[in-house]
């Protein structure tokens, strides 16, 4: 991983990457700020208190995009930022939102974003892994007094768990096959025709996959890649004031890992006339090439 | 597949216990990793951030697990390293968990502190030790200690009693996130072969 000063050089590289590929989707770009009002909706952030008010500082965007925006009826927004998380050191995360798409069409989209975003990056060999929250509620339904403790073991990936619950054996025949599920289509319609869209063979249909957010409604992703121990990122569906939503968010200290800096693009004026070359580079930026004088 | 095994108390029992179910090549005396790279050997309160880096399993008490609030799987409990996370003051202050507010609390676990004496709604201030914690209630320098507590003879050793338990301790295998993706079958076969043995099958 790179360090040090150069990480901050690379953070700012991998996120002009990111910024254009989501613009070119059509997302707008939203800048949150640093502090925020305290909410007991809004997830992470540092707390504090001034003045007798609560606040958080670098809290999660989705969960603020949420409290923030939920009167708009259709929406694409990406945001840049660091998050923190109860400290004083966090996690750069870029990400987007999309509120009031069409079924299917919209979480079809969310995924290709999150595809072309990687390739951007030069970055090919990852995998999306989906889950469906869905698929364990029906999977529960009857015996809900236990959905709790079954969710906890999923979270641990700890079969035992449900082994000790006083469940009969063809219930945890079912649960362990869920649990051990890792396909490339799911025989559930709506599924397999979002990844019917999408048409990317490095995307798995993977029950065992959940994330611990309370805002997700039914499916949930996860992006990963062998050469890096942590998840480059995930995201999932919720509801925002009744309309359908979906979005993910990139650990951009995690992409670092995996991103190879590029060899900086542009064109370099030398001269001792420095009215000349000044002039020289003004046409070239207003013609929309980087340049740098030589001083 | 790479695994790490942490130093002290729980190490001679998960290499037995992993011996039983497959080849390893130990480290060296003196040195942390095998010279296949395959097997590690790290604090063991660090083995959760190890595993959730990227070695793909590793063997870790639930206390420490706990502590690092470290984003893996724990898939299997294994039947070794069981014993209580505690609270204890010197036997002549005993007093309720509920009347503590102001104590001082020295401990290796912070984090797992401040969480229960938060939930208690208690106000303690926590004093982060690396080690030797008895020490620190027995001569005066903090109120009590939260520490691990097997058969209470250290305790005892420093005039120092139990008054609360946190948590029941036991060793785990974690296993990193990505891992159990990319290596599921390994890391699958390694959990039916350990279920084997810890069950007797």
């Amino acid at each position: 991983m790179t360090r040090g000063r150069g990480e901050f050089f690379c953070i700012a590289e991998v996120a002009e990457r990111l910024r254009s590929i989501f613009t070119r989707w059509g997302y707008r770009e939203i800048v949150l700020p640093v502090v925020e009002n305290y909410a007991p909706q809004i997830r992470k952030g540092t707390k504090f208190v001034h003045e007798n008010g609560f606040y958080l500082i670098c809290p999660d965007a989705t969960s603020r995009i949420i409290a923030n925006f939920g009167d708009v009826e259709k929406m694409r927004v990406f945001y840049i930022g660091e998050v923190l998380n109860g400290g004083v050191r966090g996690e750069w995360q870029a990400g987007i939102e999309f509120i009031g798409g069409r079924e299917g069409w919209m979480q079809a989209e969310v995924l290709l974003v999150a595809i072309t975003a990687l390739e951007a990056l030069n970055i090919q060999d990852f995998y999306i892994d989906i889950g469906s929250l869905e698929v364990w509620r029906r999977a529960t339904e009857g015996i809900e007094s236990f959905r709790e403790d079954i969710f906890a073991a999923l979270f641990r990936r700890n079969f035992e768990l449900v082994e000790r619950l006083p469940l009969t054996e063809k219930k945890k025949r079912e649960l362990w096959a869920l649990f051990n599920f890792r396909k490339r289509s799911s025989g559930i319609d709506r599924i397999d025709r979002i990844l019917r869209i999408v048409g990317d063979n490095r995307i798995f249909v993977d029950f065992g996959t959940v994330r611990p957010l309370p805002y997700y409604t039914d499916l949930i992703f996860e992006i990963y890649s062998p050469r890096a121990g942590r998840p480059l990122g995930g995201g999932g569906e919720y509801r925002v004031m009744g309309k359908e939503a979906m979005g993910f968010t990139l650990n951009l200290n995690t992409l670092l890992s995996l991103y190879a800096p590029r060899p900086r693009k542009r064109r370099v004026i030398e001269g001792v006339d420095a009215k000349k070359a000044y002039s020289l580079a003004r046409r070239y930026v207003e013609m929309g090439i980087p340049v740098e004088v030589e001083q | 597949m790479r695994i790490i095994l942490p130093k002290g108390r729980l190490f001679s029992p998960a290499l037995k216990l992993l011996s039983r179910v497959m080849e390893l090549q130990l480290p060296e005396a003196h040195v942390l990793i095998s010279p296949d790279g395959r097997v590690l050997v790290a604090r063991a309160m660090d083995v959760p951030v190890y595993v959730e880096h990227g070695i793909d399993v590793g063997i870790a008490g639930s206390d420490a697990v706990e502590e690092r609030n470290s984003d893996v799987f724990v898939p299997l409990e294994l039947p070794f390293g069981r014993c209580r996370l505690s609270v204890a003051v010197p036997v002549d202050k005993r007093v309720e968990v509920e009347d503590m507010d102001g104590f001082r609390v020295a401990t290796k676990y912070s984090n797992i502190t401040r969480r229960f004496f938060r939930k208690m709604k208690v106000d303690v201030e926590v004093m982060k030790l690396h080690g030797s914690v008895e020490l620190s209630a027995h001569i005066g320098v903090a109120d009590a200690i939260v520490e691990i507590v097997d058969t209470a003879s250290t305790l005892r050793a420093h005039n120092l009693v139990e008054i609360a338990k946190i948590m029941d301790v036991s060793a785990l295998l974690i296993v990193n996130r990505i891992s159990q993706k990319v290596k599921f079958e390994e890391i699958n076969a390694l959990l039916r072969a350990l279920r084997r043995e810890i069950n007797g099958a």
